[in-house]
């Protein structure tokens, strides 16, 4: 079996792995990390979204072959420590996720979205942005405002405001 | 109101874990040893199995064992049941064919399993499967549920003649024959209520574990009511006594309705779990679930709606054909009946209601409850005959609904529903006002100079929640009580833990259920948890669905906080040598009444275990109580929504340009999470009426079998909602709660299609009112309206 | 059956010699696209193997291939049916006619496809496009084929 060496979240792991095996069955099987989700089995929803090089990547669309010598940032690897990423933080505070099965593919997505188009996202753009992401509980509302807020926190460094009551 | 008691918005408890990637859910478990299952299924809608030859299977890499439908009826595992009966006009039982997990003699829908591989690896048990040959005997097969019953159809299952499960009716026949042939005018309406896929994120799993020294079995599933699935598998199945079978479902990705039902997965993980001597995993993917996970609604309907001259409704007729798929689903009999026709009366006093209902097999998947279950496919009738009414008497349709609103409470409807509260005019009212319905015409003309089509609907929908008291529901058929149960234990430091037979796959559970107990113990909301789905834990419970875990759930929390509240200040008394009677209990301390005597909660709950002040003979030690809750009525949360649509005639492409909702739900535990549920809700409305349909082509392939083809909405198919509330408390359970999960689902489809026939001017547009559909009607309806 | 195609050659050869090729199982395995093996189980009888990519979902069927309705040198119904284990089965017909024309003959097609399980299911979208294409280059085939045909 050949053998591939990845950096997941700060972490080196050389692994052996079935030439066919998929990224996100190397995350969750081999590694444990069961934080990133699979939804679908047509690269339609999302729930598998994880950073590769810095960028969104659908983990059970890439072989893990592929992967060898990249640096991959899963949700686990997402906030410092036990200070949370303002966009994980945004996604509570605006009540963003229900069974949270989509969220961490969804909070990938939205880091991803904010470094790509920047921090003041509107709702157009956001909506456009999240096609990749199938979510089934929230009908979208908090999500899109979820992710306007941790895009201006992300830029502030700073949490995001408290949403109004 | 505290910032973490009844009424505030408290940020969820759960989230911590779910934005940080360390949720678990069924498929994240994996058990030492453990081996994958992948199941064979059916390629064929029908088909008689004439051999299946597994040694070729057997003999690849990996393989432990390759078990059929014979095996399955060798070892006398029972097959699945529906659990509630419907009796046919007749009087004859509901006509239930046989649905062993595995099939052996006969398959009768894609995706129906006829082996199941097991391996050591997923990979393995696939390839496997590939080599596993079934024979089949194709026969032709029926998927439209209005040909089912016809003469020549083909015959799915030989106790149901002509696929017909039973002929049911409820109301007053001849009174609405009546009503009708003294009708000034009547409004008729053909309506397919088209077929969903539920699609919860998470796909279904299941995980089997045989536990060899005890002879006992534990299931990991995506249940939504872990111990009605232990009943069912115990004692229907034969699978083990229910005191040898632990549930556990932990974190569930979302239900909907679709997780609630016993599925041949679980029942064939535990049996080769036990027969292999080793943990079984399976865990559906997307195309799997797609075939087999219970679909929802699909009824064919015909509606009338007859008036007086005065435009006062007198009557209504239906005739719906129900789809129930290829076998009865565990509560499928229940959702075109009793979850259907007793909410034909809408929001208005209507005299007379006859309502027949056919529910009939075809060669699809099972269908089942899906978000609403029966309450959508009701107001749809009640709203778009209401709605195509007044545009046919040319009169404003709100104006139309006010005047048959049902106005004084309880109100007895013809179809059994006793309403206990509400006010509908006032949540259309403050509706209309949000929406700034009166200046509609402006913006329609606005639209119209741009080559535009503007239209608003309306749905004043109403529903039945937290299906209730159980004696009614046996009544009805039902085969289980639908209480609910809960447990208090606090702890000798005063945390508190509940024990509940809700379940949460997305509610918000931990942090509304303790909300709650943090109100009434005025305890911090950070030492309460929230125990659920494991039935080595929860001694029993009745699950979550139905909009049911706030009205039934919580008031059962109550009754035994109630308990707790009356030992602890026994306690109390004991520590204060006063009477438990002239104990008070405010914010988490004990006064003696007119004094200054006081103590608090931690010292009342050391004392309980601890029990130095007290003997035995005069109180038994500790803290613990527990309570069943029956409530005495369904709980009708109902409002007004209203669509506001765009067309572009050119395209067909339907913009939803405002969506208001004001709902009455009661009372609010909190309202940041209900106005979640209404946003999903309507999501899922919106989904039904633009964007999604099951379609299975004549040869009984579903052809709408991935995310490629079936049309779940994304965020940008959707706008912000404005959402409200109007209150009238609920009569029927202590928190006067009245249930939020299914309203946004149950509303929003008729609001939607309300507002697209009145855009397009006529009423002949189909759900899903896609855009080759709308552009058609746009089409059509500029003809019409030139001629 | 889900779905109709049809269509019409024009062939460089006499109908009797196109007649004769038509009912080779030599040339039937040559120009079945995706045919690995052709074996006679009768005159009017053989067990094919074929593989068939269809969207995402490619599989190795195994069925028969039926000659019907014979009508010596006019043409034939060809029926082939075949099961995809675990991507589910295809089954197709065509009612080929042959008539002179000049030199050569012209050979018009009827033809019906279905399919059933995962195939159906998930490349559903694609099936119509692949059933054409793969009708076309069997005739393309045969039309390449017969030049070289005694």
């Amino acid at each position: 079996m050949p053998n591939v060496t990845i950096t997941v979240n700060g972490k080196s792991h050389t692994v052996d792995v079935a030439p066919e095996t998929l990224l996100v069955e190397l995350l969750r099987e081999k590694l444990r990390l069961t934080g990133t989700h699979v939804g679908c089995d047509t690269s339609q929803c999302g729930a598998c979204v994880v950073h590769v090089d810095g960028a969104a990547v659908k983990s059970c669309t890439m072989l893990a072959m592929t992967a060898d010598g990249a640096k991959v940032t899963t949700i686990e690897g997402l906030a410092n420590g036990s200070a949370l990423h303002p966009m994980q933080e945004a996604f509570r505070e605006h009540h963003g996720l229900q069974c949270g099965f989509c969220t961490p593919g969804m909070i990938m997505s939205a880091v991803d979205i904010v470094n790509r188009k920047g921090s003041e996202l509107d709702e157009h753009t956001i909506r456009e942005e999240l096609e990749g992401n199938i979510c089934r509980c929230t009908g979208y509302h908090n999500i899109v405002k979820a992710v306007a807020a941790g895009a201006k926190a992300m830029k502030g460094g700073a949490k995001p405001a408290r949403a109004a009551e | 109101m505290s910032a973490t008691g009844i009424g505030a918005a408290v940020r969820r408890k759960e989230d911590q874990r779910f934005i940080t990637g360390s949720g678990n859910y069924t498929s994240d478990i994996t058990r030492p040893g453990e081996v994958r299952a992948y199941f064979v299924r059916s390629p064929h809608a029908h088909a008689t199995i004439k051999k299946v030859n597994t040694k070729a299977a057997e003999k690849m890499p990996g393989v432990v064992a390759v078990l059929t439908g014979a095996d399955l009826a060798n070892d006398k595992i029972g097959g699945l049941i529906c659990g509630w009966a419907i009796t046919s006009k007749d009087g004859t039982p509901m006509k239930m064919g046989a649905h062993p997990a595995v099939a052996a003699d006969k398959v009768r829908c894609v995706g129906d399993a006829v082996a199941v591989v097991l391996a050591e690896t997923l990979r393995q048990a696939r390839d496997a499967a590939e080599a596993v040959e079934v024979d089949y005997g194709v026969l032709p097969s029926v998927v439209d549920p209005a040909k089912a019953a016809a003469k020549g159809a083909p015959q799915i299952h030989d106790v149901a003649p002509n696929n017909m499960i039973y002929d049911w009716h409820l109301g007053d026949k001849a009174a609405t024959d009546a009503a009708f042939a003294s009708a000034k005018h009547v409004t008729k309406l053909d309506i397919i209520n088209n077929r969903l896929v539920p699609n919860a994120m998470e796909p279904r799993a299941a995980i089997a574990e045989y536990d060899q020294g005890n002879d006992a079995l534990t299931l990991w599933n995506t249940s939504q009511n872990p111990h009605v699935a232990r009943l069912v598998i115990s004692a229907f199945v034969g699978m083990a006594p229910e005191h040898k079978l632990r549930v556990i479902a932990p974190d569930v990705g979302g239900g909907f309705g679709s997780k609630i039902f016993i599925y041949p997965e679980e029942v064939v993980a535990l049996w080769a779990a036990r027969r292999v001597k080793r943990p079984v995993k399976w865990v559906s993917d997307r195309s799997e679930a797609f075939l087999t996970d219970a679909h929802g609604r699909d009824h064919v309907t015909k509606a009338e709606l007859a008036l007086d001259a005065n435009h006062k409704i007198t009557g209504l007729r239906v005739h719906t054909i129900a789809n129930i798929g290829a076998y009865m689903s565990t509560f499928s009999s229940s959702v075109p009946t009793y979850l259907y026709a007793t909410l034909l009366s809408g929001q208005y006093a209507i005299p007379a209601i006859y309502a027949e209902v056919d529910a009939v097999y075809t060669n699809t998947a099972p269908v089942d409850a899906y978000r609403g279950a029966g309450r959508p496919e009701a107001t749809f009738v009640v709203e778009r005959l209401v709605e195509v009414a007044a545009r046919e008497l040319g009169v404003d349709p709100a104006e139309l609904r006010r005047k048959n609103f049902v106005k004084s409470f309880p109100h007895q409807t013809p179809v059994i529903m006793a309403y206990d509260a509400g006010d509908y005019d006032a949540s259309l009212t403050k509706a209309m006002n949000m929406i700034d319905y009166k200046n509609f015409g402006q913006r329609k003309a606005a639209s119209e100079k741009n080559g535009k089509l503007r239209g608003i609907g309306f749905s004043t929908y109403i529903e039945a929640c937290g299906i209730a008291p159980s004696q009614a529901v046996g009544s009805l058929g039902a085969g289980v009580g639908l209480w609910e149960s809960a447990e208090v234990r606090v702890n000798p430091t005063g945390s508190v833990e509940i024990l509940t037979g809700s379940h949460s796959h997305g509610q918000g559970h931990e942090t509304t259920f303790a909300q709650l107990v943090s109100d009434r113990l005025g305890v911090p909301i950070e030492t309460v948890s929230i125990v659920h789905g494991d039935t080595d834990k929860v001694q029993f419970g009745m699950g979550t669905y139905g909009s049911r875990s706030g009205a039934v759930g919580m008031s059962a929390i109550v009754k035994a906080l109630d308990k707790i509240e009356a030992k602890a200040k026994k306690v109390a008394g004991y520590m204060m040598e006063a009477s438990g009677d002239d104990i008070e209990f405010k914010d988490g301390k004990f006064t003696v009444k007119g004094t200054d005597k006081s103590v608090g909660w931690g010292d009342v709950t050391l004392n309980a275990y601890i029990a130095h002040k007290f003997t035995g003979g005069q109180l038994e030690p500790g803290l613990k109580e527990g309570a069943f809750y029956d409530p005495t009525n369904f709980t009708f949360p109902a409002g007004c929504h209203i669509a506001e649509v765009e067309i572009d005639p050119e395209t067909g492409k339907t913009t939803i340009a405002n969506w208001v909702a004001v709902d009455d739900f009661g009372n609010i535990i909190n309202p940041m999470i209900v106005e979640g549920q209404v946003h999903g809700g309507i999501a899922q409305g919106v989904g039904q009426a633009l964007l999604e349909g099951a379609h299975y082509n004549s040869d009984g392939q579903l052809v709408t079998g991935s995310f490629m083809d079936y049309a779940m909405p994304r965020a940008a198919d959707l706008p912000s909602f404005k959402v409200d509330t109007t209150l009238t408390p609920c009569p029927s359970n202590p928190l006067g709660i009245k249930g939020c999960g299914e309203a946004g689902a149950i509303a929003s489809p008729a609001a939607l299609i309300n507002a697209i026939t009145n855009a397009v001017g006529h009423e002949n547009v189909p759900m899903p009112a896609t855009p080759s559909t709308v552009w058609k009607a746009a089409q059509g309806g500029m003809k019409k309206a030139a001629e | 059956m889900a779905l109709e195609m049809s269509g019409e050659y024009d062939l460089p050869q006499k109908r009797e010699i196109v007649w004769r090729a038509l009912n080779d199982p030599a040339m039937l395995e040559k120009c079945i696209p995706g045919c690995e093996t052709l074996d006679k189980l009768s005159d009017t009888e053989f067990q094919a193997t074929v593989k068939l990519s269809i969207g995402p979902v490619s599989a190795r069927f195994k069925g028969k291939v039926k000659l019907e309705d014979i009508d010596a040198p006019n043409g034939y119904k060809i029926v082939g049916e075949g099961e995809g284990g675990v991507a589910g089965f295809a089954k197709a017909q065509a009612s080929v006619a042959l008539a002179d024309e000049g030199e050569g003959c012209k050979l018009t097609y009827k033809a019906e496809a279905a399919t059933g399980g995962k195939i159906a299911q998930l490349g559903q979208r694609l099936i119509s496009g692949s059933a054409k294409k793969t009708a076309d280059r069997f005739f393309e085939n045969f039309v390449e084929a017969l030049k070289e045909y005694k």
